[in-house]
C-alpha cells in the first residue's frame, strides 16, 4: 500500500479554474461509507478495517475468507445504521429488500463475489439541502436528491510488491458493512460538490455510524460528470477532497477540449471509467471491457423485513440533524456566529481533538440554560460562546485535557457559576482566565474529580474584585504606573487622543498590579482624571 | 448394537472399498473410538456406523467434494450434521464418494473415480449420484446408515438404484453448516439406511434449529409446524398424472401399480391428482441451479485453500482461469450454463421466469395437500390428500461405460433422471425413495406436505 506511489498534489491544476456558460456540467456522486458497526456485515469477526498493517488477516472468521460450508449471519446493528441513514435522509426505506451477489474474480474478493443489494436496495429517495446561508453555495438553495441507499460487503486490500512480483492480500477490510449512496446528477458546479461531501460526511458522524473518514477509505467518493449531455464519465480513485476536486476540474478541461475539437461523437458517446493519478485522468475501463457482474439473488439471505414501526422507532430516536442545530444556535437566544454554531456542530475526525461535537454542544446548551437561568433579561449570549468556545476549548488543546474529564471538575452549574460571577462583575474577566486555567491544570493532575468549590478557590486567591476601591489608593498606584514610565511619547500621544488606544495599555497595568481585581473602567477613569485627558 | 458387531464390520470395508469404490478417505480411528467409548451403547445412536458424504466437512478427515479443486483440503472445523452425530453416540467410517460437488446422477463425475452398484457385484453397474458412495455403503451393509445431500434428487435416485431408504427432509430441518453449497435454496442433507427406524432415530437427532445456518427452520417456525402435524392411520394418497410419463417401462409401471395396490390392501384410499406445473420442474432446476452453482464455485481460486496453477493463474487478463481448468466436465458444462442464466441478456428472461414458475409449483402443491403450509400460509384443502406417490427414477441403473458414453453423445441425457425428484426439491417437501420390493434397483417415491415429514416416515413404513 505504501510502495503505491502516487502524487496526490495540486500542482498539476491551475487555480485559474472556471466553468465555461456554453460548456454545463452535470455530476452526481457515489459514495461508499464503512459502518462502524462492532462486528463485520455477515460474521461475528471484529470490525475494525485498519487494526493495521502489522495484523493483515487478523479480523477474519471462516466465512470471511469464504471456507466451504460457511454460511453467511447477517449483521443487525449494520441494518439498523444503514435504516438510520436513510430516515435523517428522508429516504424511503423499503419493509423488504435483499442482498445480491456481484461476480467478478479479484485476489481480495474471497468469495468470487461482493454481496450486495442490486434489484431491491434499502431505501430510494430522500434529498440533502444545500444552502448559500449554511454551506456556502452561490445559489440561494439547491437540492441533491438520493437515488437509492443500498448496504453491501467490503473487499478485502490488496497490495502489491512490484520488486518481487506478487500481491500481498489482507482480508482484515473484507466483509466490513459498507452503505453505498447514489444521488442524481443534481450538481452544476465544484462548490455543490464539495459541500455535499463535507455536509454528508458531518451526517454519518453526527449519526455516529462512521468515522466518514476520506484518508483512512472509510468514506469513499466516486464522481458521475458529463459535459452538455454527452455520455457521462465515471471517476474512480479519489482519495480525498483535493483529488475530488481537481479530477473534476481536469475532466472537466479535458472534456471540453474534446467537444471544442468536435471530437466529443467520437470520443464522449460511450460511457467510460477514468482513475486519478494524482496530475491527470486516465482510462481504466470502457463499455467494452466491462464485465457482466451476473446478479443474482443470494439465496440463503433471509430478506430483510422491517415493520413500519421499526422505522418509526429509528424516526424518533434520531438526533437533531446538524442543519437544524445550527439554525437554532443562530437565533434567539444564542445568536452565533455560522463559524462558532459549526464548531457546535460539524464533527471533525475525531483525532488531535479533546471532545467530540456532542459533548460540547450538549455542555455549551446546559450552561448557558443555567447561565440564562441566573441572569434572566440581562443576558450577554457572547458570554458563554467566548468562554466555552474560546477560552475552555483553547485551556483544553493547551493542556491536552480531554472535555469529557474536565466535565467532572467543571460541571455544567460549576460553568454558568463562573459565567455569573464574570457577568456580574464579581470576578474580573482576566481573574476568571486565570481560575479557569488553575482549575483544569489541577483537575488533569488529579485522580479523582469532584465538582469544583468555586467560592472557596475566589476566596483562596482573593481574586474577588474589590467592590469598595479606595480614590486615593486608585490615585496613588495610577502615580505611580505614570512616573515609572518614562516614555513622553506615549503620553503625549493618549493625551492629545491621537493615540487613544495606548490608554488600554496603562489600564493594561494597572490591572496587572492589582491581579485583576479591580474593574478596568475604574483604572481608565482614574488615568484620564490625571492626564486631564478631555477626549 | 453392541460394538463387536460394529466392529466385525469395519473389517469388511477394505474389500466393499476395492470392489465399489465407496469411500473417498477411511477413518482409520473409528475401531479404536468404538472401543473406547462404552458410553455409546446407552446413547441415541450409540454404536451406529455411519458413512459422511464428501461434501460436508469434517476436521479428522478430508473434505474434498470429489474435486481436484479442493484435493487434501482439509476443513477447520465440523459441520453441525458430524457433531450432533458424534454427540449422539455414532462413528463415522469415512467419507463417501461423490459426482464432483455434487453435480450429476450417475456417481461417476468423480476425481476419485465411480462409485459401482453393490446390488450388482459382478458388472460395473452405476449406483446413481450424486449421493453415490453414501448409497453403496448403506447398500454393501459397511454402515447403518449414511448422510447424503439432495439438491435434486442426489439422495433418492442413489437409494432407488442401490435399493435402499432414502430421505430428503423438508428444507431447513437439517442444518447445512457445513455441507459444501451446490445450489442453497435447494441443497439438503438426507439420509440413507435399510429401516425407517434408523432413518427415524437419525432424523430426530438431526433435526435441529443451528442459528449458524440462516435457512435452518428456527424454533418458532418449529413448534409452528408440531403444532399441526399428527400421526394419521388411514393416508389419503394422490398419484400425479404429470408423474405416469409413457417412456417408463412395463416392469418399472408394474412395480409402482403393485406398490399402489398393497397401500390400497392396507386401508389407505388412492386419489388421481394434477400439478401441471410438475413439467415445468426439470427446465426450473435446470436453471436455477447452475446459476447459483456458478456463484458458489466462484470462490475456487486456489488462493486460500485447495490447488492453484502458480505459474498461469494470473498470466493473462483472465483471473485463475488455469487453476479452475482443473473442475471435471460436468461442472464446467454447468458453469456455463449458469453463466449463461445469469448473463444481464438472460437473467429476466430465464432465472426471474424460472423463479415464479417455482413460485406456482409450490401453489399447486398447497392446492392439494390437507395440511396447512407454514412457510406460504396456505390453510390447507378440506379433504385434500396427505401424501404423494410416484416412482423414484424412470429406469433401472445401467453400466458405467453406457453411462459415460451416453452422457458424452448428449450431456443432457443424464439430467431426465431427476424428473421425478427435482419437483419436492423446487418445493422444499419432504420425500423419500423406498425399495418397491419385487425388482431390484426400483423405488418410489413418497412427498408429502412441507413439514410433514413424520407422515413421510411412517407412509414408508406402510410400503415395506
Amino acid at each position: 500500500m505504501i510502495r503505491l506511489a502516487r502524487n496526490y498534489g495540486s500542482k498539476a491544476v491551475k487555480q485559474d479554474f472556471h466553468l465555461l456558460p456554453d460548456f454545463k456540467l452535470k455530476c452526481g456522486l457515489e459514495i461508499h461509507t464503512q459502518l462502524s458497526t462492532q462486528n463485520k456485515l455477515f460474521s461475528h469477526s471484529t470490525n475494525d478495517p485498519f487494526a493495521s498493517a502489522n495484523v493483515p488477516n487478523f479480523h477474519t472468521s471462516f466465512f470471511d475468507v469464504a471456507l466451504p460450508g460457511t454460511q453467511p449471519n447477517l449483521n443487525l446493528e449494520a441494518v439498523l445504521f444503514a435504516v438510520k441513514l436513510a430516515v435523517a435522509l428522508k429516504s424511503e426505506v423499503n419493509l423488504s429488500s435483499q442482498f445480491d451477489r456481484k461476480h467478478y474474480f479479484y485476489g481480495d474478493q474471497p468469495l468470487g463475489y461482493q454481496i450486495t443489494q442490486h434489484y431491491n436496495p434499502l431505501a430510494k429517495g430522500g434529498s440533502i439541502e444545500l444552502t448559500k446561508a449554511l454551506d456556502g453555495i452561490d445559489q440561494e438553495h439547491i437540492k441533491i436528491d438520493i437515488m437509492q441507499l443500498q448496504i453491501e460487503q467490503d473487499t478485502g486490500k490488496s497490495i502489491y510488491r512490484e520488486s518481487e512480483h506478487v500481491s500481498l492480500i489482507d482480508l482484515n477490510r473484507s466483509n466490513v458493512p459498507l452503505i453505498e449512496m447514489v444521488t442524481l446528477p443534481n450538481f452544476t458546479d465544484l462548490k455543490q460538490i464539495r459541500s455535499f461531501i463535507k455536509k454528508y460526511q458531518n451526517l454519518v458522524r453526527h449519526l455516529g455510524i462512521s468515522t466518514g473518514d476520506l484518508e483512512t477509505g472509510a468514506m469513499r467518493v466516486d464522481v458521475n460528470m458529463s459535459i452538455n449531455d454527452y455520455c457521462r464519465v465515471e471517476l474512480k480513485n479519489l482519495p480525498n477532497t483535493s483529488s475530488i476536486m481537481n479530477a473534476v476540474k481536469f475532466e472537466y478541461k479535458r472534456q471540453v477540449d474534446i467537444i471544442r475539437r468536435g471530437d466529443a461523437d467520437e470520443l464522449l458517446s460511450t460511457p467510460e471509467t477514468r482513475g486519478w493519478t494524482g496530475s491527470s485522468t486516465v482510462k481504466l475501463r470502457s463499455k467494452e471491457t466491462t464485465i457482466d457482474y451476473r446478479y443474482m439473488p443470494d439465496p440463503e439471505i433471509p430478506l430483510i423485513e422491517l415493520s413500519p414501526d421499526v422505522v418509526a422507532g429509528v424516526k424518533t430516536s434520531l438526533p437533531v440533524l446538524p442543519d437544524e442545530i445550527l439554525r437554532r444556535l443562530m437565533s434567539k437566544p444564542y445568536f452565533l456566529s455560522l463559524k462558532d454554531a459549526k464548531i457546535l456542530t460539524v464533527n471533525g475526525n475525531g483525532r488531535d481533538q479533546q471532545y467530540t461535537q456532542s459533548e460540547l454542544l450538549t455542555f455549551y446548551l446546559d450552561t448557558f440554560e443555567e447561565y440564562l437561568a441566573h441572569v434572566k433579561e440581562d443576558i450577554n449570549p457572547k458570554l458563554p460562546t467566548n468562554w466555552i468556545i474560546h477560552e475552555l476549548l483553547g485551556n483544553l488543546n493547551r493542556l491536552q485535557f480531554p472535555l469529557s474529564k474536565a466535565l467532572q471538575t467543571l460541571t455544567p452549574s460549576k460553568f454558568a457559576e463562573l459565567l455569573v460571577l464574570i457577568h456580574e462583575g464579581t470576578l474580573s474577566k482576566a481573574s476568571g482566565k486565570l481560575l479557569l486555567f488553575h482549575i483544569l491544570e489541577g483537575a488533569k493532575g488529579s485522580i479523582d474529580l469532584l465538582p469544583v468549590d468555586l467560592s472557596a478557590l475566589i476566596d483562596n486567591f482573593e481574586l474577588n474584585a474589590i467592590q469598595d476601591v479606595d480614590p486615593e489608593e486608585l490615585k496613588k498606584i495610577c502615580s505611580d504606573i505614570l512616573s515609572q514610565l518614562n516614555d513622553p511619547k506615549l503620553l503625549e500621544g493618549i493625551i492629545t487622543g491621537k493615540k487613544k488606544n495606548s490608554l488600554k495599555f496603562l489600564v493594561g497595568q494597572g490591572m496587572r498590579l492589582s491581579q485583576g481585581r479591580v474593574k478596568p473602567q475604574l483604572f481608565e477613569q482614574t488615568f484620564k482624571k490625571l492626564l486631564k485627558i478631555t477626549w | 448394537m453392541s460394538s463387536k458387531t460394529a466392529i466385525g464390520r469395519l473389517k469388511r470395508i477394505p474389500a466393499v472399498q476395492k470392489q465399489f469404490n465407496v469411500f473417498t478417505s477411511i477413518n482409520s480411528d473409528a475401531e479404536e473410538s468404538l472401543k473406547n467409548n462404552s458410553e455409546k451403547a446407552v446413547k441415541p445412536l450409540g454404536n451406529l456406523l455411519c458413512g459422511i458424504k464428501d461434501n460436508i466437512v469434517t476436521r479428522r478427515l478430508p473434505t474434498s467434494c470429489g474435486s481436484k479443486l479442493l484435493e487434501n483440503y482439509i476443513s477447520p472445523f465440523d459441520s453441525t450434521v458430524v457433531q450432533l452425530l458424534e454427540y449422539a453416540g455414532a462413528v463415522n467410517v469415512g467419507k463417501t464418494n461423490l459426482d464432483e460437488f455434487g453435480m450429476g446422477s450417475g456417481g461417476t463425475n468423480s476425481c476419485f473415480g465411480a462409485t459401482t452398484n453393490p446390488l450388482f457385484p459382478d458388472e460395473s453397474i452405476v449406483v446413481g449420484g450424486s449421493s453415490s458412495g453414501s448409497a453403496a455403503a448403506v447398500a454393501a451393509d459397511v454402515v447403518d446408515f449414511s448422510i447424503g445431500t439432495d439438491t435434486g434428487g442426489s439422495v433418492r435416485l442413489p437409494a432407488a438404484y442401490a435399493s435402499v431408504l432414502g430421505f430428503k427432509p423438508s428444507y431447513g430441518r437439517i442444518s447445512r453448516h457445513g455441507v459444501v453449497a451446490y445450489a442453497q435454496s435447494l441443497d439438503t442433507v438426507g439420509i440413507m439406511a435399510k429401516s425407517v427406524n434408523t432413518l427415524e432415530k437419525v432424523f430426530k437427532v438431526l433435526d435441529m434449529p443451528d442459528e449458524k445456518d440462516p435457512t435452518c427452520l428456527n424454533k418458532a417456525l418449529r413448534s409452528k409446524l408440531s403444532a399441526i402435524t399428527k400421526a394419521k392411520s388411514k393416508l389419503r394418497i394422490g398419484i400425479p398424472k404429470e408423474f405416469t410419463p409413457m417412456g417408463v417401462s412395463q416392469d418399472l409401471r408394474a412395480e409402482y401399480l403393485a406398490v399402489i395396490q398393497r397401500l390400497e390392501a392396507r386401508g389407505h384410499e388412492i386419489y388421481p391428482v394434477s400439478i401441471p406445473n410438475i413439467k415445468n420442474a426439470l427446465p426450473v432446476y435446470y436453471t436455477l441451479a447452475p446459476a447459483e452453482a456458478v456463484s458458489n464455485l466462484s470462490r475456487y481460486d486456489g488462493l486460500r485453500y485447495g490447488n492453484r496453477d502458480r505459474e498461469k493463474d494470473s498470466s493473462d487478463n483472465t483471473l485463475f482461469a488455469p487453476s479452475r481448468a482443473a473442475f471435471g466436465q460436468e461442472v464446467k458444462n454447468r458453469i456455463v450454463l449458469g453463466n449463461y442464466n445469469l448473463s444481464s441478456e438472460s437473467f429476466n428472461n430465464h432465472y426471474i421466469k424460472a423463479q415464479k414458475l417455482r413460485v406456482e409449483l409450490i401453489n399447486e402443491f398447497d392446492d392439494i395437500f390437507a395440511l396447512p403450509n407454514i412457510l406460504t400460509g396456505s390453510q390447507g384443502i378440506e379433504n385434500g390428500i396427505d401424501i404423494l406417490l410416484s416412482l423414484s427414477a424412470i429406469s433401472t441403473p445401467i453400466t458405467t461405460s453406457e453411462y459415460d458414453s451416453e452422457n458424452t453423445d448428449n450431456p443432457i441425457t443424464s439430467y431426465i433422471n431427476d424428473i421425478f425428484t427435482t419437483p419436492a426439491s423446487l418445493a422444499g417437501l419432504p420425500a423419500i425413495s423406498v425399495p418397491g420390493g419385487n425388482l431390484k434397483a426400483v423405488g418410489v417415491q413418497i412427498m408429502g406436505q412441507f413439514g410433514d415429514d413424520l407422515t413421510v416416515l411412517n407412509a414408508a413404513r406402510e410400503i415395506l
